[in-house]
């Protein structure tokens, strides 16, 4: 019997069968709480998306995402889970043109290094033909050949110390890649395994870079362990870009907490606006014989009805506005635009479901709170004053 | 079984006001009120404006409470009630009616009918069929679908009175039932509710300064100088 009348009286302030302002104003709140929501989950996404694409390409072109440090001594057994294993040898070289210099990380692979995983993180040009010239090729990326101001086909020299001193290696920049993450990109060149070989002599580093399912890390760390190798994740070689990674997902996510919080407290804002408007229906109600309770519950309903309505839509034109991200985001990286550069404006979208969940969660738990805080007013309305209205 | 003859009791009521905000000597509005009212029978208080006559009928529904003395509704002591309780005793067995007829805006007359019958327990569409039942008496049926705006004055105290009687009250307050009707309407109004009352056998209090209207009920009192006197 309650449940009928609950039902009758939160229909009606929900704006069925009520009055236009009645409607306009469910309808405000619910517009302005959906686009809350949903530039809460966009941003989410964005961010995570964002993350996500920077790791892989430091996963996937700087490090792998495992790392076996026993170098060419041992073969490495493939396991379940392992997508590509390539002997690499890296070192570091001061890189010269005539215009400029830089300090990059040289990593010597083999040609089949750049299998299909890795070539979809980059973009590579048309390069010269390797019979094409007696020198060396180097792979450089856009963002270095323009720091450097050269092209392809143009000579750099490398610069290499050794006990001798140091001397020059001329090479020719066979070809130049762009993984659309400049910050890596500025300090990565790739050259052939063997140059490496001859031209380090022994003080390079060799290991075996491995790509595995992103789930499977950690047990095939430990696997690769307890068969005696000293395996390292790519967030332990790169410790610092994946604390930076972690700390602003975990930042952002406690701003988009922080935004929800404050959103939840609007929302009690909408259930006092509709109590103080309705001071004289209320009190006529318990006139009538309803209890607090009752009127307080009629509210309630509403007003989570309006912010349970506001979080779906939200989160569905969050999601919605996240699918169609890779388009817009692809327009703006093509216009370099200086103030995006050190932005990776390609990565595939994914959505983080656990974050968004307690994105929401957060804010229909503090919508509750609130609400039920701000109704405790409900009970201040005695049925005599419906009277003082005549 | 057969319910108790006698509905209201109050023995040395008193009540008093706060003179101002900041303090002062309070102002004694009702002093030592006693009087009772039976089932079916009705009672009218009448006195000038400000003598608290208000006041009485709301110490005497719970609306308010009083300083000192006792208050007893069907045999229950009201100050002792609490929230739930007293709720329970106003949606069943009190009805109200006022000045202005304070009917919920957005809601159709049947529904602020029905809306009265849920409140005090009735199935929605059991409810509905008591409002009916209650707007037709009233003569308010072609009247049903119409939101308290769309009715004149006199069909808005016709829907209180409807709403006021659908749960078979034992006592009905009225405040100047017919404070803000013309003439024609005010007339209708007091038969309407003097005949109702009779045919389902309530006890009414009714507040008025009007005194024929007064005089049709079976005890009329005088509330001056804070004391309520029988009019002779």
């Amino acid at each position: 019997m309650k449940q009928a009348l609950l039902r009758l009286l939160v229909l009606r302030k929900l704006g069925y069968k009520g009055s236009r302002a009645a409607k306009k104003r469910i309808l405000f709140n619910l517009i302005l709480i959906t686009l809350v929501v949903s530039a809460l989950v966009f941003a989410q996404v964005f961010v995570v998306s964002m993350s996500r694409g920077i790791a892989d390409k430091y996963a996937l072109l700087g490090n792998g995402h495992l790392q076996i440090h026993e170098g060419s001594m041992l073969a490495v057994p493939e396991k379940e889970g392992v997508l590509d294993i390539q002997l690499v040898a890296q070192s570091y070289a001061l890189i010269y043109s005539p215009e400029g210099n830089k300090m990059v990380r040289l990593k010597g692979v083999e040609a089949e290094y750049f299998n299909d995983l890795r070539t979809s993180q980059i973009t590579l040009q048309e390069g010269i033909p390797k019979e094409s010239t007696t020198l060396e090729q180097v792979l450089l990326s856009t963002t270095l050949a323009r720091e450097l101001q050269v092209g392809i086909g143009d000579r750099v020299a490398l610069m290499l110390v050794g006990e001798s001193g140091i001397r020059p290696q001329f090479c020719v920049v066979g070809n130049l890649y762009d993984s659309g993450y400049q910050e890596l990109d500025a300090n990565l060149a790739f050259c052939d395994y063997d140059l490496i070989h001859r031209l380090f002599k022994g003080s390079e580093e060799t290991y075996y870079e491995l790509l595995v399912e992103p789930e499977r890390i950690e047990s095939l760390k430990q696997d690769y362990k307890v068969e005696g190798y000293t395996v390292t994740s790519w967030d332990e070689e790169n410790f610092t870009i994946a604390t930076n990674l972690n700390t602003s997902r975990q930042a952002v996510l406690g701003v988009m907490v922080a935004v929800a919080m404050l959103c939840g407290y609007f929302i009690s804002e909408l259930s006092r606006e509709l109590v103080e408007d309705d001071k004289h229906q209320i009190a006529m109600l318990t006139l009538l014989g309803a209890r607090h309770s009752l009127v307080r519950s009629v509210y309630f309903y509403t007003v989570m009805m309006v912010t349970v309505l506001s979080i779906l839509g939200g989160t569905l034109l969050g999601i919605l506005m996240s699918s169609n991200l890779s388009p817009i985001l692809s327009m703006v990286a093509d216009r370099s635009i200086p103030s995006l550069s050190y932005y990776l404006l390609e990565f595939n979208v994914v959505y983080p479901l656990g974050d968004i969940l307690f994105i929401v969660l957060v804010l229909l738990l503090v919508s509750v709170l609130s609400v039920q805080f701000s109704l405790r007013r409900v009970k201040r309305i005695e049925p005599l004053s419906c009277t003082h209205f005549d | 079984m057969m319910k108790s003859t006698e509905v209201l009791t109050l023995e040395q009521v008193s009540k008093s006001f706060p003179a101002t905000l900041r303090g002062g000597e309070p102002i004694q509005i009702l002093e030592g009120v006693t009087l009772s009212l039976n089932r079916s029978t009705s009672i009218a208080i009448t006195g000038r404006s400000g003598s608290g006559k208000s006041t009485l009928l709301q110490v005497s529904a719970g609306l308010l409470s009083a300083d000192s003395g006792s208050i007893r509704f069907e045999g229950k002591e009201i100050p002792k009630l609490d929230d739930e309780h007293l709720s329970r005793l106003r949606s069943r067995s009190m009805g109200f009616i006022f000045q202005s007829s304070l009917l919920l805006d957005d809601f159709t007359a049947l529904e602020n009918v029905q809306i009265s019958a849920m409140i005090a327990g009735f199935s929605e569409k059991e409810a509905s069929r008591k409002a009916l039942e209650m707007l037709e008496l009233v003569g308010m049926q072609d009247r049903l679908s119409h939101t308290s705006d769309q009715l004149s004055g006199g069909e808005r105290q016709r829907v209180a009175i409807a709403r006021a009687l659908v749960n078979e009250p034992s006592l009905i307050f009225a405040d100047e039932p017919t404070g803000s009707l013309d003439e024609r309407n005010a007339a209708l109004v007091e038969d309407l509710l003097f005949s109702l009352v009779a045919e389902r056998e309530v006890a009414l209090m009714l507040i008025t300064h009007n005194l024929p209207f007064a005089k049709r009920c079976n005890t009329v009192y005088q509330l001056h100088n804070r004391i309520v006197e029988v009019r002779s």
